[in-house]
């Protein structure tokens, strides 16, 4: 009677909890309605439950309880009392009889019980192994469940996302693209929505630069604001929490903004009809509306929201601007509309663009918003995507490492079965049925399980803020609430349940009892096979995982110590204010006072700096090389004084840097790649030729060495570099070995100096670029933990395969002995078989494995060559880990007194 | 003279089943008995002790009327069996003998 309801317990405790959550919003939405309902669920199973004849009153008498509470106290608690008494209901007396229809089953199952427990109990080594195992993989394949879940749930926030596209633009030279740019002009939205029946809606959402926003006498620098259309809210779902929606957004300076952005700024959230000030904008900003903070599953995050007009208006974006694509332009379709189809149409929107001369070397296409954060990986992506491939290259780990931590339950249980054989046979002769024995151990395998559930739910809870780290998910995220958690974890647990047990059941109760009670007992060269290939399988993935950890390691320590072509040491980087006026002004003092320290070795301004997005940087197709024929490629554009080359420790390879301070905007800086693109060979070539940019004649003066701009994962990147001298967004200092915090300080006193009232912000620019790993350095550190258990959980279950087999051929050992064979000789004797398995395991894994690595490999630009190494290292230490499990378990046997074994019969 | 097993809440549950008379149901008798006893019951402590108490023959139930507070759900009236009311006077005899006993015993005895 009692182990239905263990079981029932949990899924209680569990659906209490999520509900105990859910109640907080509930409460505050309800407070104000008439009508209140207790939750359904309680009754749905009380119903299963109790005597069907006490229903009728119990349930009349919980409502109007229910009912007396919600007056009494509050709705919440009405809720919380209602679920305690329902399960305060289950009772013996109350619930229906179990052992009416069956009682000599439920009889058999408290013996089963009764019996597993004493056997659990009794192998202590043996339940532990198992145990350790089945949690340790339940917790790693729970827990990447949990990252998966989050990573695929982008944009499930909102229910419209499934309808909604983004409009991106591919690059073409010739046929092929060359280059894909999530951002679109700013007409492509108004134009799509006149023209497409099939198109409700458009937003644009137009990212600005970091911006300092001013409150009375308090100054914020803020990133992530977006210029956008009134429809936004409605289509990305973010109903204003005060203000009202309509009519908003349609002039300019207006703003929206997020509830913590609101706190942050004025302390409270009921602050429409203030206003801000930004840094360089005359006109105040009205704040028309406050939304809720964005969710962390959307790819489009942002702090503060600014009117689209305010583009055209203040940010000089005309409304048909089709030379610059700076905006990302969101459709929400109809019910009606086929993604596929609408696709399609598209090709013949850009044909009429195209012909309109509007666009050329371009297509207009779309992508379905719900793609973006796993599928896409564009130019100027408003964050880092995720990545599908290893979402799904974690998961089928996962699922490798639970069906190791089974293929171990089922090694070890099926090689127990000498000690149980007798049991069976005893058992068999006394009558019991084949089921009632399937029974005994399928139970065992049940309480096994259900220990290591509660197990792993305490490993998930003590790493659970380590694994929130280490694979960059929000901190808030919980799985309390989460009910696919719970599902899935019951049904694993159930899963395991049975795959687990069913094979010792059915071997086990299939053993003859005569054999087995005359001692001739043997085992079958079926069950031997089986399990041979189980540890082979297992140990072929762990080499798999170890291979995959290792190469992973190299490329990382291969990206992370390439040269860059430029150095990032001792530079300190810091961000100019954001007033314009201001920079142009006093950057030349700025500077010159920095250099008069000696430990500033240089000091260099620029538009952006390696290891930042690529957001930050200009791009343009409109460049031409003097009688070169026509091309399309996308340039990237920085801006640079004199200073950035030397600073930077950039190698000119023909030509020469710009002068500083020559005030000359004619000249041009190239780099290798760009050069290559353009298929010269030789650099000094196109020195002193002219270069057609953006409707002007600049002559090329150098051409320096190609630098990694974002890491070796990307290729590089074909740049134009024009001179600049009045101070831009970033000021580099290359600074001596030195005292860092005292560097600091200088820097920022000389800032104040120069620009008073601005936050002073700077970075190490080797840290920052180094953040460029994360992603990486996150998948590593899971995979190797990953790794790290699938060994642990595969050893455990070769230590059970040989202690079983050499419990096996005890006899056998001692009669070696007795004939004189050494300890060594029957150490090498018993290890060869499993050695032997190894070296199997290897052959299998190891091409499969190349296969794989050269596949994943394919995703850096820069490469590391795979060598014997990467592969010989971890299956040699396989190997060893194999043959150190088997030394032990055999030393104790080889050394023991042969007539230990010999005496008995 | 034969005892029954009655449990010390069933009979409280017992004893306000008599005093409700034609109102004792469910929640009727978890309030007067709260009230009674100044703690919080739950549904399933009486449930479960009435449905004890009408399986040993002490309590006769029958379905009342069904009103919009209870979800549309009819009452069920509980109602003292003449056995019922033989055991708890049976009960109260042996209580009444047993404390005149402490009192003939120990005369300073205060009950107070």
């Amino acid at each position: 009677m009692r182990l239905p309801h263990l079981s029932l317990v949990l899924i209680w405790a569990n659906i209490d909890l999520k509900y105990l959550l859910s109640n907080y919003k509930i409460t505050m939405k309800d407070s104000s309605s008439i009508d209140h309902h207790p939750p359904r669920w309680p009754i749905k199973v009380l119903k299963l439950l109790l005597k069907n004849e006490y229903l009728e009153e119990i349930e009349g008498d919980l409502e109007e309880v229910f009912q007396d509470n919600v007056e009494l106290h509050s709705p919440a608690k009405a809720r919380r009392r209602y679920i305690w008494d329902s399960v305060k209901l289950i009772r013996p007396s109350l619930i229906k009889n179990l052992s009416v229809h069956s009682y000599s089953s439920v009889g058999m199952f408290k013996n089963n019980l009764k019996v597993s427990f004493r056997i659990l109990k009794r192998n202590k080594a043996y339940t532990f192994i198992n145990v350790l195992g089945m949690s340790v993989g339940l917790a790693i394949a729970m827990l990447i469940m949990l990252y998966a879940q989050f990573e695929l749930s982008y944009e499930d926030y909102n229910p419209q996302s499934s309808r909604m596209v983004r409009v991106t633009l591919d690059y073409l030279s010739g046929e092929t693209v060359i280059h894909q740019d999530c951002e679109t002009y700013p007409p492509l939205g108004p134009l799509m929505k006149a023209e497409f029946s099939e198109v409700e809606e458009f937003t644009r959402a137009y990212h600005n630069d970091e911006k300092t926003i001013q409150i009375d006498d308090q100054f914020f620098r803020e990133s992530n604001i977006y210029g956008v259309d009134p429809a936004f809210f409605t289509l990305f779902n973010y109903p204003f929490i005060k203000g009202n929606q309509k009519g908003v957004f349609t002039k300019a300076y207006e703003t929206v903004l997020t509830r913590s952005q609101a706190y942050k700024y004025f302390g409270k959230i009921d602050v429409v009809g203030e206003s801000l000030k930004m840094a360089g904008v005359e006109t105040p900003f009205k704040i028309v509306g406050v939304i809720e903070d964005c969710p962390p599953n959307t790819h489009l995050k942002f702090n503060m929201l600014i009117s689209y007009p305010t583009m055209n208006v203040q940010f000089r974006d005309a409304e048909d601007n089709w030379n610059g694509n700076n905006t990302y332009t969101y459709l929400l379709l109809n019910d009606k509309a086929n993604l596929a189809n609408f696709g399609l149409s598209m090709q013949a929107f850009t044909k009429r663009l195209i012909d309109d001369e509007k666009v050329r070397d371009e297509n207009v296409v779309s992508q379905p918003v719900k793609d973006i954060h796993l599928y896409s990986n564009k130019s100027f992506e408003p964050e880092k995507n995720g990545d599908a491939t290893s979402v799904y290259f974690l998961l089928g780990v996962a699922l490798l490492v639970i069906i190791i931590a089974i293929v171990n339950y089922i090694n070890l249980s099926t090689s127990r079965s000498l000690d149980r054989a007798k049991e069976v046979g005893i058992r068999k002769v006394l009558g019991t049925s084949m089921f009632q024995l399937r029974t005994q151990f399928l139970t065992e395998s049940i309480l096994i399980n259900l220990f290591a559930g509660v197990l792993s739910l305490i490993l998930m809870l003590a790493t659970f803020s380590e694994f929130k780290n280490m694979a960059g998910l929000p901190m808030d995220f919980h799985f309390f609430a989460n009910s696919t958690f719970w599902l899935v974890l019951v049904s694993i647990i159930i899963l395991n349940s049975l795959l687990s047990g069913v094979f010792p059941a059915f071997i086990l109760s299939s053993f003859k009892p005569v054999s087995i009670l005359k001692g001739r007992f043997s085992h079958s060269a079926k069950g031997t096979f089986m399990r041979k290939s189980l540890v082979i399988f297992q140990f072929a993935i762990t080499i798999f995982l170890l291979i995959q950890t290792l190469t992973a390691e190299e490329q990382l320590r291969y990206m992370r110590e390439k040269d860059l072509g430029l150095n990032i040491e001792r530079t300190i980087v810091v961000a100019s204010p954001h007033d314009r006026d201001l920079v142009k002004k006093n950057h030349q003092t700025y500077k010159n006072e920095l250099e008069k320290f000696a430990q500033f070795t240089s000091v260099a301004t620029s538009s952006c700096v390696p290891g930042l997005p690529a957001h930050d940087m200009g791009t343009t197709t409109s460049v031409r090389l003097a009688g070169a024929k026509e091309n399309s490629f996308n340039y990237y554009i920085l801006h640079m004084d004199a200073g950035f080359i030397p600073t930077m420790e950039i190698e000119v390879l023909a030509g020469r840097n710009f002068i500083e301070n020559a005030e000359r905007d004619d000249e041009v800086i190239l780099n290798e790649e760009t050069v290559r693109l353009w298929e010269i060979a030789n650099p000094e070539e196109v020195i002193d030729k002219q270069i057609k940019f953006w409707g002007k004649e600049l002559t090329i003066v150098g051409v320096i060495k190609n630098f990694h701009q974002a890491s070796a994962k990307s290729a590089y990147l074909p740049m134009i570099f024009l001179p600049e001298n009045s101070g831009l967004a970033y000021t580099s200092i290359k600074t001596t070995a030195g005292d860092v915090k005292a560097n600091l300080a200088l820097i920022e006193e000389v800032y104040n100096k120069n620009y008073p009232n601005s936050p002073f912000e700077y970075f190490f620019l080797d840290q920052e670029y180094d953040k460029q790993f994360r992603a990486d350095e996150q998948f590593q550190q899971v995979f190797g933990t990953l790794t790290g258990f699938a060994i642990l959980i595969a050893c455990l279950g070769l230590f059970g395969l040989v202690s079983f087999t050499i419990a096996k051929r005890a006899k056998e050992i001692g009669v070696r002995k007795v004939l004189g064979a050494e300890v060594w000789q029957i150490i090498l004797l018993l290890s060869k078989d499993f050695v032997s398995l190894v070296l199997f395991s290897m052959i299998i894994a190891i091409p499969l494995t190349f296969f794989i690595i050269n596949n994943w490999l394919e995703r850096y630009a820069f490469r590391i060559d795979l060598n014997v190494w990467l592969f010989a290292i971890p299956a040699l230490a396989v190997l060893f880990v194999a043959a150190i499990t088997v030394v032990i378990e055999t030393w104790k046997i080889s050394r023991a007194n042969p007539i230990k074994s010999l005496r008995s019969e | 003279m034969k005892i029954t097993k009655l449990g010390e809440f069933e009979e409280l549950v017992l004893l306000t089943v008599i005093v409700l008379k034609e109102e004792a149901y469910g929640v009727a008798i978890k309030k007067e008995l709260e009230d009674r006893l100044n703690s919080t019951l739950s549904v399933g402590s009486i449930q479960s002790a009435l449905k004890r108490m009408e399986e040993k023959g002490l309590l006769k139930s029958e379905f009342g009327e069904a009103t919009n507070r209870r979800g549309g759900k009819r009452k069920r009236i509980y109602e003292a069996t003449p056995y019922a009311f033989k055991v708890i006077s049976e009960l109260k005899e042996i209580r009444v003998s047993l404390w005149d006993a402490i009192a003939s015993f120990k005369p300073g005895f205060n009950m107070g």
